[in-house]
């Protein structure tokens, strides 16, 4: 099966999920698709199981708000700091791209792999940054459980139906969500 | 009558639960993994790994460091094979930046992942004999393990962690006595890997004691996503330089050693059976490599890829290891988020130490042979 | 009794005979102290690889009196390899005071010392200084095993110099942790 045929099979079972406009580089055996909501997740997926993606590779989310904020860490994370003086500067301060289509929206990723086949499809999936909520995977995959724990911990996504929902790599007392682009550390105890 | 006990032998010996902490500086764990193990008599009926004890941030870091600054902080991950982690996110930049590599350049990458995953195996042979309760494997394996740290050292200056691979190309060409040293040390290593299978590998105890324990079928490996020498362990022939060859890998033959049954001696056997794999294609590539150009002219100093995404993944020592890079066109990666096999091969441990004896959780957790770097990233 | 007389420092000379030995209280208690420094096995991060590198066939830190031991409670020096992140300051500083008096810290690698490459992160301890007193620092990312055993000399230099003072025991000199080993 190709990237193309994929495309074609799932014109056909779902019409309203759409070659997503930013194509995931990497290999002529990616698919990468656009789902419109979450309500879509879940039969997208069983299909897409039943046809063969036995294997999830990843669940991740990427904010797609803008430049992220420096204060977001715990100094100033300007590398220049450490140069001798009169040295060019090795990176400037994160700002933003012009004409970059910055969204208030978290974006989820799926990645599910055809074995056999050689073939990677990629799903994603717009959620809102506030109080955005989606199925979860896990009865379908169990490798979903640590990866969207994971998510929630770092991006504060719910997922619905989750077993164990929740922290899995920051400790208790750090508030927040750290990749989120306006994360703003508190500082804490060993700070 | 003086009242006696009615209760059987069995029924006065009933325990009740007890919580059993392992870790986070239990010496057996491999690094700051606990688990909490609920045990009843000999059985675990509950355990819950707690991972984190090293999670260092590097996915929010990566976002403020440049491309070249982001292959440092790759080397951390899974740091005892820190090449496989410098060449996944190069080749994710790359294919943002559509940068070509020269071929000697490929070649090169091979024979230091290959290297890398000698050195890598060799350090789990060393540990996973400690964990089963034998010493000595771990001197023989610190010894070989040594000359390959040496190699690299003489080629980058570093042990541990290389940056060696970088976006383009290499750092720089070997040195020029490196080709002939390498080529020493593998006639060295071959026949040690037959002293290693008369030492562990098919020793009688060590065979009972790993054969039987820590079981899973194949349809549960894939389902948890297992990857790496866990997954073809349990039967599933999926490697990445097989699925989606990158660097030179299309240009040589190997094989990809399977297990049969996903005992802990398959996924121990996989690995002894991957470092053979592993001489014969840095042999091959050596004899294939021609003199030439070691990095793609052009890498820009601060590079700044158009926008876009991209997935790279390769076969690290611990399974499959993959980065999905977004870039909005600045002079940082928008995002970077790393499927790091260790962390998703370990997610399997709380459904599959229920049901074992206590005895065998050492052993069944050395087999899955994590890092802790890369877990918790 | 198999001791190498010229090693001892402040020795006496032995008596006719050999048979006896005069030396001050202090002296042959640094020397026992210096002879026997037994770490923690606990590793942390990178820096833990190359500590089982200076452990294993090549290095021989058996013969420095280095012997690894699992608990905290027959350790003497607690060698901090690799990055120290948040969540596991507080087992640190568990660990630390599960070891018995006189204890010493030997903080290696870039990371321990000051967090290293992750000097802004949200999530790591910028120097385990912060959490626990530190008696010898090792620069390197990692440092080489060659650097660990030479920080275990250092740390038996600071062992000689320690005084039977006013409280129980040969105290260590410094209480809390700074930047350098006490000057001479």
């Amino acid at each position: 099966m190709t990237a193309e045929e994929l495309y074609a099979k799932f014109a056909a079972q779902f019409p309203k999920v759409q070659k997503a406009s930013v194509e995931v580089k990497g290999s002529p055996a990616y698919a990468t698709l656009r789902l419109n909501s979450p309500a879509e997740l879940e039969p997208v997926i069983e299909w897409l199981k039943g046809l063969g993606f036995t294997y999830l590779d990843i669940v991740t989310a990427t904010d797609y708000k803008g430049p992220i904020d420096v204060k977001g860490f715990v100094m100033d994370p300007n590398p220049n700091a450490f140069l001798p003086e009169g040295a060019t500067p090795q990176i400037e301060a994160p700002t933003a791209t012009p004409n970059y289509p910055y969204r208030e929206a978290f974006e989820l990723e799926y990645c599910l792999t055809y074995l056999e086949e050689k073939i990677k499809v990629f799903l994603k999936l717009d959620v809102p940054r506030d109080g955005g909520k989606v199925p979860s995977l896990v009865k379908h995959f169990p490798a979903a459980d640590w990866q969207e724990r994971e998510t929630l911990d770092l991006y504060g996504i719910g997922f619905e139906g989750h077993p164990n929902p929740t922290k899995i790599l920051t400790p208790d007392f750090i508030k927040g969500y750290p990749l989120r682009k306006d994360y703003v550390h508190t500082p804490d105890q060993f700070d | 009558m003086t009242e006696t006990t009615t209760a059987s032998p069995v029924e006065y010996l009933k325990t009740d639960e007890l919580f059993v902490n392992l870790g986070p500086q239990h010496p057996s764990t491999h690094g700051v993994l606990r688990v909490g193990l609920t045990i009843k008599g000999e059985v675990i009926t509950k355990a819950v790994p707690d991972v984190g004890y090293l999670h260092r941030g590097t996915e929010k870091l990566a976002e403020v460091r440049g491309y070249h600054h982001c292959v440092v902080l790759t080397d951390r991950w899974d740091y005892v094979s820190a090449m496989p982690n410098n060449l996944v996110f190069c080749l994710a930049a790359e294919k943002i930046m559509n940068l070509q590599v020269p071929e000697r350049a490929q070649y090169l990458r091979t024979i230091m992942c290959e290297m890398n995953r000698i050195a890598s195996h060799l350090l789990f042979f060393g540990t996973y004999g400690i964990d089963i309760g034998a010493f000595t494997p771990f001197l023989y394996a610190f010894r070989e393990r040594e000359m390959v740290l040496d190699l690299f050292e003489m080629l980058c200056g570093a042990r541990l962690t290389y940056n060696y691979i970088r976006l383009g190309g290499v750092m720089m060409d070997t040195p020029p006595e490196w080709i002939d040293k390498t080529k020493e040390f593998l006639d060295y290593f071959k026949p040690r890997l037959d002293e290693y299978d008369t030492l562990l590998t098919y020793n009688p105890i060590f065979m009972d004691r790993t054969q039987t324990v820590g079981l899973i079928p194949k349809d549960t490996a894939i389902a948890w996503g297992l990857s790496g020498p866990n997954l073809r362990g349990s039967g599933v022939n999926y490697d990445a330089r097989v699925f989606e060859p990158y660097a030179a890998y299309d240009k040589v033959k190997f094989d990809v050693p399977v297990g049969k049954t996903g005992s802990c001696w398959d996924r121990y056997f996989c690995r002894v059976a991957e470092m053979r794999q592993s001489v014969s294609i840095v042999e091959q590539c050596l004899k294939l490599m021609q003199p030439g150009d070691f990095a793609a002219k052009g890498v820009a100093k601060v590079p700044k890829p158009p926008p876009g995404e991209s997935y790279a993944h390769v076969e690290g020592s611990r399974g499959n290891l993959g980065i999905y890079l977004v870039s909005d066109g600045g002079q940082s990666p928008f995002r970077l988020h790393v499927r790091a096999p260790s962390f998703i091969n370990l997610a399997i441990l709380q459904d599959m130490l229920v049901g074992q004896k206590m005895a065998d959780v050492i052993a069944i957790l050395g087999s899955i042979d994590i890092v802790l770097g890369e877990v918790d990233r | 009794m198999g001791i190498v007389l010229e090693k001892l420092p402040g020795v006496a000379k032995g008596l006719p005979g050999g048979e006896m030995l005069l030396t001050t209280a202090e002296t042959i208690i640094d020397w026992g102290r210096k002879s026997s420094v037994w770490p923690m096995t606990f590793g942390l991060a990178c820096c833990a690889i190359e500590m089982m590198a200076s452990y294993a066939s090549r290095f021989d830190f058996d013969r420095m009196g280095v012997i690894p031991r699992p608990s905290p409670r027959q350790a003497d020096v607690m060698i901090i390899a690799g990055t120290v992140v948040k969540k596991m300051a507080d087992p640190i500083i568990k660990i630390y005071h599960q070891m018995p008096e006189p204890r010493f810290v030997i903080s290696m690698g870039s990371c321990a010392n000051c967090g290293g490459p992750y000097w802004d992160s949200y999530s790591v301890v910028k120097g385990v200084d912060k959490i626990i007193p530190v008696d010898v620092y090792i620069a390197g990312c990692p440092p080489r095993p060659e650097s660990l055993q030479f920080a275990v000399l250092k740390l038996q230099e600071k062992m000689m110099k320690m005084k039977l003072s006013a409280t129980h025991g040969a105290a260590p000199q410094q209480e809390k942790g700074s930047r350098e080993i006490a000057a001479e």
